[in-house]
């Protein structure tokens, strides 16, 4: 079975797109999920549509353009609204989740705009909003390569300054981390994750990989470092699961990546309160 | 006179003078003047609403006074940079999620980042370090618990091991002991005052427990927008009721601690 998947070329660059995108979506989530700021993923990605559109648009109007993927563009867009999500939190500093319905919005508006002005593309748009990760492309690999070893670079250099901003970033502004240069790059970070996931998941379900199994892995986790790697087991499963089920079931890859993120989580919580209830049955039996 | 240029002056840790800050337009501080020297142990007490907690993060450069001058070890905040020379315990409560994913040594280890300064990587030393700070105060059986699972009082341990691995010379305490039991903030009191005697650390303790104040405290500074007390403890109990019902406008109930 594994042959016959990896006889195929587009099946190959599925899995590597995949398994990059399954480590870094959820190493970034642990983060996001923490600081509360898991909506961040959902507003960036739909700046990214706003960037992908534009992207369509020279690919049809400009030469230059004509062999450009368009996530390039759409990268370029969810790394500059990064940017301004840290300015409005700093703007906000009581509000801070306003700066996601804010940018969020705008990336919608602009994006419906742009591909209303192009007045329809030859391009399947909807295969950037639910993910076609078997139409991946070769240059799409490189572009998903760097971005993975980016984001594996900065969490791991940063680590440490992560951590203490994301436990209390008042007493780690105290005691000397430099809060916006950092925060600053994780958003960086967290952008170049959004691209890159867009062709695996799609725009509309890049927050359920970032999200879903950092869900799962907060229910079992009793450390950071436990949580990364949980959230990191859980993400891989969903994708190889999802994309070899989609493959042979013919469903869309990114749904049923996400469906099985969702089931991973069920059977977390479901087999959480199953040990809960056979101790508290042990307890009564002992004691009773 | 020529002893004079010899001897060295003691040290002020924290000086505050003239300060005056307000939000919006209501007047929060009015010509606060304060200093703290080194190994003194300062209480710092005043009614809810009286600017306290303002005034320490005027002290910790995180709000800018409108007027006044603040010198944390004798140098203007503006060219201070050793931020790690200073620890602060916040009050538990509002500065963290109890869902978060971190056991006791990891919160512990994360006093150490801001000194170990960007790219270093954690050795060691480091983890030794972590290791005695969990055992001075007693949690060293729950270290690798997650930190939300603990009771309020080893929370509030655990805090104060982060703010004291990276050796401060000076502890900031904003009402370290609210939603603590008795017992456990007695115990937090005797830690911070070993603290204080056998290493010469500074501290500076914002609090409601005005009882506590007078059995483990050098120096009170009464505060209500204005500096209404700023003397030795001993002063301060003798004349507390005056002084409290100067500053907090009544009669005030103190609740004595017995040793």
């Amino acid at each position: 079975m594994v042959e016959i998947l990896l006889h195929y070329g587009f099946m190959q660059r599925a899995l590597i797109a995949g398994v990059i995108i399954g480590l870094i979506s959820p190493i970034v989530g642990v983060f996001l999920v923490v600081r509360r700021l898991s909506l961040i993923a959902d507003a960036l990605a739909h700046v990214t549509l706003s960037g992908v559109a534009a992207g369509l648009l020279l690919q049809k109007y400009v030469a230059a353009f004509a062999m450009v993927s368009p996530l390039y563009m759409g990268m370029a867009f969810s790394m500059v609204a990064s940017v301004f999500v840290e300015q409005l939190r700093r703007l906000y500093r009581s509000y801070q989740e306003l700066a996601i319905p804010v940018i969020l919005s705008g990336g919608i508006g602009l994006g419906v705009v742009l591909i209303s002005a192009a007045n329809g593309f030859n391009v399947d748009v909807a295969g950037y909003l639910f993910g076609s990760i078997l139409a991946v492309g070769k240059s799409e690999i490189l572009a998903i390569v760097g971005a993975g070893l980016f984001v594996l670079v900065i969490v791991f250099l940063f680590y440490k300054e992560l951590f203490a901003l994301s436990f209390d970033e008042e007493s780690a502004v105290y005691a000397g981390i430099p809060r916006h240069g950092i925060n600053l790059l994780f958003s960086l970070a967290v952008a170049l994750v959004i691209t890159a996931s867009i062709r695996v998941v799609g725009i509309l379900l890049v927050s359920g990989l970032i999200t879903l199994p950092v869900a799962a892995s907060l229910q079992l986790a009793n450390s950071f470092k436990q949580a990364i790697v949980y959230a990191v087991i859980f993400a891989q499963i969903s994708v190889l699961a999802g994309l070899v089920a989609a493959f042979y079931l013919d469903w869309a890859s990114g749904g049923t990546i996400v469906l099985v993120a969702v089931g991973i989580l069920l059977c977390v919580m479901g087999m959480k309160r199953l040990i809960i209830w056979m101790r508290k049955r042990q307890d009564n039996l002992t004691t009773g | 006179m020529a002893t004079w240029m010899g001897v060295k002056s003691i040290e002020n840790v924290l000086e505050l003078t003239g300060i005056y800050f307000s939000y919006e337009n209501q007047t929060v501080l009015e010509d606060v003047s304060l200093s703290l020297q080194r190994g003194e142990f300062l209480g710092l007490v005043g009614p809810n609403g009286s600017g306290k907690s303002t005034l320490l993060k005027i002290a910790l450069g995180s709000y800018r006074p409108d007027r006044g001058e603040v010198r944390l070890f004798e140098q203007p905040i503006r060219r201070f940079r050793q931020w790690s020379r200073i620890g602060y315990v916040s009050q538990k409560a509002n500065s963290f999620n109890l869902g978060f994913p971190a056991t006791v040594w990891e919160v512990v280890a994360s006093g150490l980042y801001g000194k170990m300064g960007l790219f270093r990587r954690f050795n060691k030393a480091h983890r030794i370090k972590v290791d005695e700070v969990i055992e001075k105060v007693g949690l060293t059986p729950y270290a690798s618990r997650n930190i939300g699972k603990l009771s309020g009082g080893q929370q509030q341990r655990a805090f104060i091991a982060r703010a004291l691995v990276s050796d401060p010379e000076l502890l900031i305490l904003d009402e370290p002991t609210v939603g603590v039991d008795a017992h456990s903030a007695e115990q937090f009191y005797k830690l911070l005052s070993h603290y204080h005697r056998e290493q010469g650390l500074s501290l500076i303790l914002v609090t409601h427990d005005v009882g506590a104040v007078t059995t483990y405290i050098d120096r009170v500074a009464c505060l209500n927008r204005r500096i209404h007390f700023h003397g030795d403890s001993q002063e301060f109990v003798a004349q507390q009721q005056k002084i409290l019902s100067d500053s907090y406008g009544h009669e005030v109930q103190v609740v004595e601690h017995d040793h």
